[in-house]
């Protein structure tokens, strides 16, 4: 039989086997000692340019695969202006890109323009440009700042809010409330509400007459949306988030709203007002849910809005989530579709001609909307893209309009670190709505991530 | 050891050089570079500073490494014991059947899961598993409404979930290997044990069993190592929830390299990944041996 043959086998390997490891770890010595290659290159350019001349050049877009659309039809608009410049639109799936971005800007064939999802160690690596001359010589230093402080990066690397431009955009995501208009009537439901407490009487209310209140994403975040609406409402202030989202030194979101928070959205969880399911639910099948009419409300972004205009006009409606009290402050989650420009790129001067023109062409500016449900901000007096009355895409951009005057505009709590959407957010909230964690422990935990990943 | 063996030797090596150079360069290299790397903090890209022991600490520190590692365990359970349970029965089971279309059909029905990409299969299932899924149809049709739940976002039942999908792919596997073992089986031997007046049962532990040894332990070492390193098909159904229940190895060492940058971290994680595998598959390796 074959079996005796095993023994010699085995005590052969045994014999080679140091041998392999000394051969792999004189490779290894020959591969140079500590991991890491050390600064890469240069990151601000030493002279910029405005002017694209003449000569052929074809710009590198990387983009996230569903925006593919949109920046085909901007690449197009880009070009019938500058006739010497092609651009070539590539994608990656959103997930896809997150994690090979650095790789993808540290290689020889790094793009010109890429979508970035999470700035994370990219500053501090030196693998993007700053933007600032850029700014300068193309005047975005006389628009609305408040439309790059998410952008904005600290020398640390890590601080946001402050410090050179990393990152600008066609566009803003915008958050609030989706309901559905048939539902709503069943319920008298007549106008948004003007405050919470109104708001908790339609939940209570469409629960009693047999309707889910909310459809909502809990598999991947979408029930943080609600808790983070919840907390700036009980703080009167978006300061709290905002510094923690800006990683400002010693920023601690375990504060007395976010536990009240906490227990708000888990007495929702318990009441009902959340599907039984919530947690097993994702951003693909939520909007297939409300659109089948399986909810009252629907906390989510503009991006959803071209969706559900072509599910029906007139039958679903946007309001942003309401204040504590009636007359108060109005706040909502935004982000920008960043772009930001690779330190390799062979063409950072089309590159920034053609973020100049996204922001500031009409057209561009309209495709924005239209093909990517986002909405554009740039310069005070920028064209003001064109919607169909009684849309809910036209609903957000007049919300996001209004707020990006009133300064009610706060990143999401989710990008505040690059991992702690997966580490604690996401987690904790599933926890939070399954009451398998108290909601004080809730924001302990929040906070204590936050400080471990900032720790490090 | 005379000169003829000795240039035997040398040729031997010759032979094998292109084969090694190759393993070396995209298995050696690597996996002892992450042994490197395990005991520094960098983040893929930039500088790296050297920390010892830290991650190796953190390891067996930090509650949700902790937790992945005995998740994994905790899959052994459905991707190796029942799969090989399962497989013995299937397999005997199929022995029985006249070679022809039903059997050909079983035998490629149990197989299917092992040519569908596991992204593919994890997605499927969300789709069965969901609050309108197939499962709980299934489940209020014979009247057991009551248990349909969303059984990935459940936290008592989101790992076993996970885990009947590892014996759902599993299960194939180990069926046709099985079966095959079986085919070498002597027929003499089913021969005498019958006229010893063994029944089924008997003849399964006396002759099948011991027959199939060298089968068994394959089946129990390609499932384990499937167990401890299992990733796709957690990323894609579940994505680690709810909340920590089905964080396992390689989701962990996924978030810490690509997520966190913390690819000091995740190397350590996945070089103890390693050694746990093979310490507990060699001493399996043993049970190959005839007593």
């Amino acid at each position: 039989m074959h079996h005796t043959s095993h023994r010699p086998v085995v005590a052969r390997s045994r014999r080679v086997l140091p041998l392999v490891a000394a051969g792999a770890v004189a490779l290894l010595a020959l591969a140079g000692c500590a991991p890491g290659s050390g600064g890469g290159g240069g990151s601000a350019p030493t002279a910029i340019s405005t002017d694209l001349g003449t000569k052929p050049v074809t710009l590198d877009v990387m983009v996230t695969t569903p925006d593919v659309t949109l920046f085909t039809a901007l690449g197009k608009a880009f070009t019938a202006e500058h006739s010497n410049v092609t651009v070539k639109i590539e994608s990656q799936d959103y997930t896809a890109l997150t994690t090979n971005i650095a790789h993808l800007l540290s290689g020889t064939d790094a793009p010109d323009v890429v979508r970035i999802a999470s700035f994370g160690n990219l500053v501090k690596d030196k693998l993007v440009t700053d933007l600032d001359p850029y700014a300068k010589a193309y005047g975005w230093d006389k628009w609305p700042q408040s439309q790059f402080a998410s952008t904005r990066i600290a020398s640390d690397g890590v601080q946001r809010g402050s410090g050179a431009l990393y990152g600008v955009g066609p566009g803003f995501g915008l958050t609030g409330v989706y309901y559905n208009t048939a539902l709503a009537a069943q319920i008298g439901m007549t106008a948004a509400p003007k405050d919470l407490a109104g708001f908790e009487d339609l939940m209570s209310k469409a629960k009693a007459a047999g309707i889910l209140p909310f459809v909502q994403n809990g598999k991947d975040g979408g029930t943080a949306y609600l808790l983070q609406n919840l907390q700036m409402d009980y703080a009167g202030s978006t300061t709290t988030v905002q510094d923690w989202n800006n990683d400002k030194p010693g920023a601690n979101i375990d504060t007395p709203d976010t536990v009240k928070a906490a227990q708000t959205l888990q007495e929702w969880a318990t009441s009902g007002y959340l599907s039984p399911d919530v947690n097993a639910v994702d951003q693909t099948q939520a909007p297939g849910q409300f659109t089948a009419g399986g909810g009252l409300f629907f906390a989510s972004g503009n991006w959803q809005a071209p969706g559900l205009d072509s599910a029906g006009a007139g039958k679903f409606g946007f309001f942003l989530f309401p204040p504590l009290k009636a007359g108060g402050d109005y706040a909502a989650m935004t982000a920008p579709d960043t772009l930001a420009v690779p330190s390799k790129a062979k063409h950072a001067a089309a590159a920034a001609a053609f973020l100049d023109f996204i922001q500031t062409n009409k057209q561009a500016r309209q495709d924005t909307v239209d093909l990517g449900g986002v909405v554009p901000a740039g310069p005070v007096d920028g064209s003001t893209p064109t919607t169909k009355d009684g849309s809910v895409v036209g609903a957000t951009v007049t919300a996001f309009n209004s707020l990006l005057k009133s300064n009610g505009l706060v990143d999401f709590m989710a990008n505040a670190t690059a991992s702690i959407n997966v580490n604690a957010i996401v987690p904790q909230t599933q926890l939070l709505i399954a009451n398998q964690v108290t909601p004080d422990d809730y924001a302990k935990a929040l906070q204590a991530e936050y400080t471990r990943e900032l720790g490090q | 050891m005379g000169t003829r063996g000795r240039r035997h030797h040398w040729s031997a090596l010759l032979w094998i050089a292109p084969a090694f150079l190759v393993y070396a360069g995209f298995v050696l290299v690597p996996l002892l570079q992450s042994v490197q790397y395990s005991f520094y903090d960098w983040d893929g890209i930039g500088v790296a500073t050297f920390t010892g022991f830290t991650n190796w600490v953190d390891l067996f520190t930090q509650p949700q490494l902790v937790r992945a590692i005995v998740d994994a365990f905790v899959l052994i359970a459905f991707y190796t014991v029942l799969p090989v349970g399962l497989g013995l029965i299937a397999a005997s089971l199929i022995r029985e059947l006249k070679p022809g279309p039903f059997s050909t059909v079983t035998r490629a029905a149990l197989f299917v899961p092992q040519v569908i990409p596991l992204v593919a299969a994890g997605i499927a299932w969300t789709w069965l598993y969901s609050q309108s899924g197939l499962v709980n149809q299934v489940l209020r049709a014979v009247g057991l409404g009551g248990i349909a739940r969303a059984w990935l976002g459940d936290f008592a039942f989101a790992l076993p979930a996970v885990g009947v999908i590892g014996i759902w792919v599993m299960l194939g596997f180990c069926t046709v290997l099985l079966l095959s073992g079986m085919g070498k089986i002597d027929p003499t031997l089913y021969e005498a044990a019958r006229l010893d007046g063994a029944g089924r049962f008997h003849e399964f532990f006396a002759v099948t069993l011991p027959g199939l040894r060298q089968e068994i332990v394959v089946c129990i070492t390609f499932t384990i190592v499937a167990a401890l390193t299992s990733f796709d098909i957690i990323q894609v159904s579940t994505q680690g929830g709810p909340g920590f229940q089905t964080i396992v190895p390689g989701v962990a060492i996924y978030r810490l390299s690509f997520l966190d940058q913390r690819v000091g971290q995740a190397s350590a994680l996945a070089i103890f990944l390693t050694i746990l595998v093979l310490a507990v598959i060699l001493p399996i390796q043993r049970l190959r041996r005839e007593r």
